[in-house]
């Protein structure tokens, strides 16, 4: 009976770490600054247990049926404490003060636990015995749960069943202590239909577990992500806040849709209402549509390229009622073709000319974007311009990252093209800039089409104003083989977001 | 005592990574491109088969490496068509072969060329032809690509391959030290590619020491400047410092202007170069052809491979000469042709590995390797989404004589190389065994040649560089380093003269 009994408390130490562990990462998780968590909530939990041990005195009488019911208690607490935590973030405003109360809580029982142990077993052994053998197992356990719970636990079951399962053990410790002095209780018959109880709760809540999470994260970011898929080219969210959705890709925003108007009207039209005649139309990037609803507007277009590496993401903006609102189902227009390619090998293998040659990249954020950036890129993309063709490149914030900006620039005057720099204003993106480069001459468009909501012809020509402190700078152009933009582009923000 | 640590280290790791039930994934691959069981037909003088057939061409050229190609682009180009290339191998290229995959294609050995400076006039003769050089611009997406080279050292990475962190005052001192010294050789012209252009007597002395004892003279006893220097002659002569020529040492440094442009680089490394060349001599070319003799007659020279006898006018041999003796009756024995053996490895990787957060590079180094890291095959790729790729692995078996590191080469199975390397990457890329799909290895037991002490200004190599013979040589190995740049150097050289010599005739 020595050893079952060592045992007993080699468990009932175990769960008492793992549930303070558990309240210890999913408040980290929630709240974050792990640091701090894990202080204060080891802090509540050790001064709990003080108080239990303090309050033991006060049971005299009944020792095992109170410390089965103690076990009972525990288990349901802390079986609970996970889900109930994640709920009370998801439903509540008073996370902390649930999550303190539980610990207090649970601390105080856990308290309770080993001050009773040790005077249920003290007329078998000698005091020293006593000591010696009750604590030795209660760290024992506690070694266990603190490998227990990193290595298995956490990556295997995750928090709200690790703590179910420990739940579970203190359960079953309470049910065996039934058997293990029986001939020390009465009632043992209600007790153990209550330890029953208690463990089916528990299988409950594990086998549901899962449900439990879902519920709440969905709560967590209560209409805030209306989607988030992890495609094989990238990480993109939608989120919507009243009547705002924004797309970010890799956790950098795309549009608003409040202003992309302002962006994508500026991005299109200067250039696409200066050209003569315009048949056909290359898009290189802009997989949401908006570029190509714009261009849509030009009844005389026969035809609209789009080339965009990730085919979730135009197919998305071909099916999604949302999105297929904000871009006026532009991909379900006949003149548009998909086509989903990486750019610059497609640019490299095509050999069609067009009349206006959207490029609409993510910024040069590192050395694979930053290919699509150099001469060798605007090279090969200007050998698709027709004799009447215009280019337009969305190149970053002339504002925020000013070297960035010139830099595009003068790489596509290093390829021979002659270059119209302009900036718009977009709020949720701040200052923004594009440069126009063509082989002919450029002059801003006398018409444009109806219904813009920005652009209109009385105010082009101020786009093309920079004031000084966006004024060109002398730079580098941007090449395969030494890639200056990245770095620039790097410092340049690094800068803005000091 | 290091022995039990270690052992205690591997069991305490065993026990936890017990606990995360990983499997490593297994790995295909085996040696591939042996060519050692013909050199050792050669070597032990066995019998070959007599000629039954004759075939006759002005030309023969016996090798079909990069000095070979050159030779016959350089023909082929002053509209002389009638000579024919022999190779031993399946595959033309010699050190310029490259493999493919679904992937990509990547080289099986040298994987650039740097910039030619205004003396490899040859050199950029040939990128003109091949379109690299147009105009006196350099075609940009011919050019390594940026991020070009990081060296791992102290858990991190640095940009470049000549180490910048954790420079004590000593180590900046001698670094300085050293290129200030190798500007001035560099300054004195006589350090030149091709070699034969400049190279004089004046720094003559420098050939009768190691690069290490001339180090040592100069006061370097950096570790760090000692790795970069030992790395720099394993590196381009598959040699440690000490078994390289001080001159040779020198030329690595001060034979090339320091320019930013990068090297000239494809995704199957010089092998883009052999297949442009093949596009246009391949019809020349035949493949497993081995030259078993060549005999000097009176009116010409007679190369026998197979049962085919090749009557000619003139051989050019751009075979390493150090076949020369088994090949012609009555050659002298060479003695200043070291050959250093090299293993090069294909890994074909189905995911990019963990590399600690850093974007692929080009060239990877790791400090205190051994080996000398790997090249991106995909590094050229024009794609801005990259999903797999094939890294080749390089490693000059510099420690020891070359003669034991062939037995090494030849005693050891495919898995004891596939696991040194995988222990290699390890250090860096810890997942790497769960990306590796399949890794071939080829082994060259003469790899390159080895500018050892004294072989720069030998004469056994002057008297082989004669034009006035049948016999006439074109392996880089004549200027005693195996560079892309010597190789065509001297297959044009040996082209020129026969061209010359046949015009006499006509």
């Amino acid at each position: 009976m020595g050893i079952l009994l060592f045992i007993s408390v080699l468990l009932v130490a175990a769960c008492g770490l793992i549930y303070e562990l558990v309240a210890g990462t999913l408040a980290s998780y929630l709240v974050g600054d792990s640091v701090f968590q894990f202080s204060t909530i080891i802090g509540t939990y050790l001064f709990a247990m003080g108080i239990g041990s303090a309050l033991s005195r006060y049971l005299d009488r009944g020792l095992v049926y109170r410390f089965v019911w103690i076990e009972l208690l525990l288990g349901v607490i802390g079986g609970f404490s996970s889900a109930l935590l994640m709920m009370a973030f998801a439903f509540t405003q008073g996370f902390e003060l649930i999550l303190y109360a539980l610990v207090m809580v649970m601390g105080v029982l856990v308290g309770l636990e080993i001050p009773l142990l040790m005077r249920i077993v003290r007329d078998r052994y000698e005091f020293r015995e006593v000591i010696a053998h009750v604590l030795t197992f209660d760290y024992l356990g506690a070694l266990g749960a603190s490998l227990l719970f990193p290595i298995l636990l956490v990556p295997r079951l995750g928090l709200v069943r690790s703590a179910m399962l420990f739940g579970l053990v203190n359960a079953g410790v309470a049910l065996w202590t039934t058997y293990l002095f029986r001939t020390r209780l009465s009632g043992t018959r209600s007790l153990r239909v209550a330890c029953v109880v208690v463990l089916c709760a528990l299988g409950v809540g594990m086998a549901e577990a899962r449900r439990i999470t879902a519920t709440a994260e969905d709560n967590i970011y209560a209409d805030d992500i209306i989607l988030a898929r992890d495609t094989r080219y990238q990480h993109l969210v939608l989120t919507r806040f009243k009547d705002d959705l924004r797309l970010f890709l890799n956790s950098h925003l795309q549009f608003s849709s409040r202003d992309e108007y302002r962006y994508h009207e500026a991005l299109i039209h200067p250039g696409l209402a200066a050209v003569p005649t315009p048949r056909h139309v290359l898009v290189l990037g802009g997989g949401d549509g908006l570029a190509v609803r714009e261009i849509l507007k030009y009844p005389q277009i026969e035809s609209i390229t789009l080339v965009d590496l990730d085919p979730e993401m135009t197919k998305l903006f071909s099916t999604h009622p949302m999105l297929t609102k904000l871009n006026d189902k532009a991909f379900l227009s006949p003149r548009v073709h998909i086509t989903n390619a990486d750019a610059f090998p497609w640019v490299e293998g095509n050999t069609e000319s067009f009349d206006f040659i959207v490029i609409d990249f993510p910024d040069p954020t590192n050395y694979s974007l930053g290919k699509l950036y150099t001469t060798a890129f605007y090279r090969a993309a200007a050998r698709h311009l027709s004799a009447q063709g215009l280019m337009v490149v969305q190149s970053t914030s002339p504002m925020f990252a000013r070297d960035s900006f010139w830099c595009i620039a003068e790489t596509l005057k290093q390829v021979g093209l002659e270059t119209h720099p302009y900036h718009v204003y977009v709020p949720s993106f701040g200052e923004w800039g594009f440069v126009l480069a063509s082989t002919r001459e450029y002059t801003p468009p006398v018409s444009l089409p109806s219904g813009l909501r920005f652009i209109n012809v009385e105010g082009l020509s101020a786009l093309f104003q920079f004031p000084p402190d966006m004024a060109p700078l002398a730079m580098p152009p941007n090449q395969l083989n030494s890639q200056v933009l990245v770095r620039m582009y790097e410092n340049d923000w690094k800068d803005v977001s000091h | 005592m290091k022995v039990g640590r270690r052992k205690f280290l591997h069991a305490g790791s065993a026990a936890l990574v017990g606990l995360s039930l990983k499997t490593d994934r297994p790995i295909a691959g085996s040696f591939v491109n042996d060519s050692f069981q013909m050199g050792h037909l050669l070597r032990d003088r066995s019998s070959f088969p007599s000629a039954r057939r004759i075939e006759k061409f002005p030309v023969v050229i016996v090798g079909g490496g990069i000095a070979g190609l050159c030779a016959a682009w350089r023909l082929d180009k002053r509209g002389f068509s009638d000579f024919v290339v022999l190779e031993m191998n399946p595959q033309a290229g010699g050190n310029a072969r490259w493999g493919e995959n679904e992937i990509t294609a990547y080289p099986w050995a040298a994987h650039y060329v740097p910039v030619p400076g205004p003396k490899a006039a040859y050199v950029r003769e040939l990128f003109e032809d091949l379109g690299v050089l147009k105009n006196g611009q350099w075609d940009e997406r011919n050019l390594c690509f940026a991020p070009q080279e990081r060296l791992f050292l102290y858990g991190r990475w640095q940009d470049g391959l000549e180490p910048a962190v954790g420079l004590t005052q000593k180590d900046r001192e001698q670094f300085q030290q050293l290129e200030d010294l190798f500007a001035k050789f560099r300054a004195s012209g006589e350090f030149t590619i091709p070699l034969e252009l400049g190279r004089s007597s004046r720094h003559q002395d420098l050939d009768r020491l190691s690069f290490a004892d001339w180090l040592q003279q100069q006061g370097c006893n950096s570790r760090l400047v000692n790795w970069y220097m030992n790395y720099a002659c394993r590196d381009d002569y598959g040699a440690l410092a000490r078994d390289t020529s001080a001159w040779a040492g020198v030329h690595y440094f001060s034979s090339r202007e320091a320019e930013e442009k990068g090297p000239l680089t494809w995704p199957e490394g010089n092998g883009w170069i052999t297949r442009r060349l093949l596009e246009r001599v391949g019809e020349n070319v035949r493949t497993n052809q081995m030259v078993h003799r060549i005999t000097e007659t009176k009116r010409g020279a007679s190369v026998f491979a197979g049962d085919t006898e090749f009557q000619c006018e003139f051989v050019i041999f751009a075979a390493p000469t150090f076949l020369a003796p088994y090949l012609v009756p009555g050659f002298p024995g060479l003695h200043d042709f070291i050959y250093s053996p090299w293993l090069t490895a294909n890994l074909t990787l189905e995911r990019l590995p963990d590399s600690r957060g850093a974007e692929p590079t080009w060239d990877t180094v790791f400090l205190d390797s051994p080996t000398l890291g790997y090249v991106d095959a995909t590094h050229q790729s024009l794609s801005t989404h990259i999903e797999r790729t094939v890294w080749t692995f390089y490693w000059a078996l510099a420690d020891g004589t070359p003669a034991e590191n062939r037995r090494l080469l030849l005693d050891k199975d495919w898995s004891y190389w596939k696991e040194a390397i995988l222990h290699d990457l390890e250090r860096v890329h810890s997942d790497i065994r769960q990306c590796v799909q399949r890794m071939d290895v080829m082994r060259m037991g003469h790899a390159m040649i080895r500018p050892a002490v004294g072989s720069v200004f030998s004469a056994e190599r002057r008297r082989l560089t004669r034009r006035d013979t049948r016999l006439l040589f074109a392996n880089s190995d004549l200027s005693s380093i195996s560079i892309f740049e010597e190789a065509q150097y001297h297959g044009v050289r040996a082209a020129q003269t026969v061209l010359d010599n046949l015009d006499g005739h006509r």
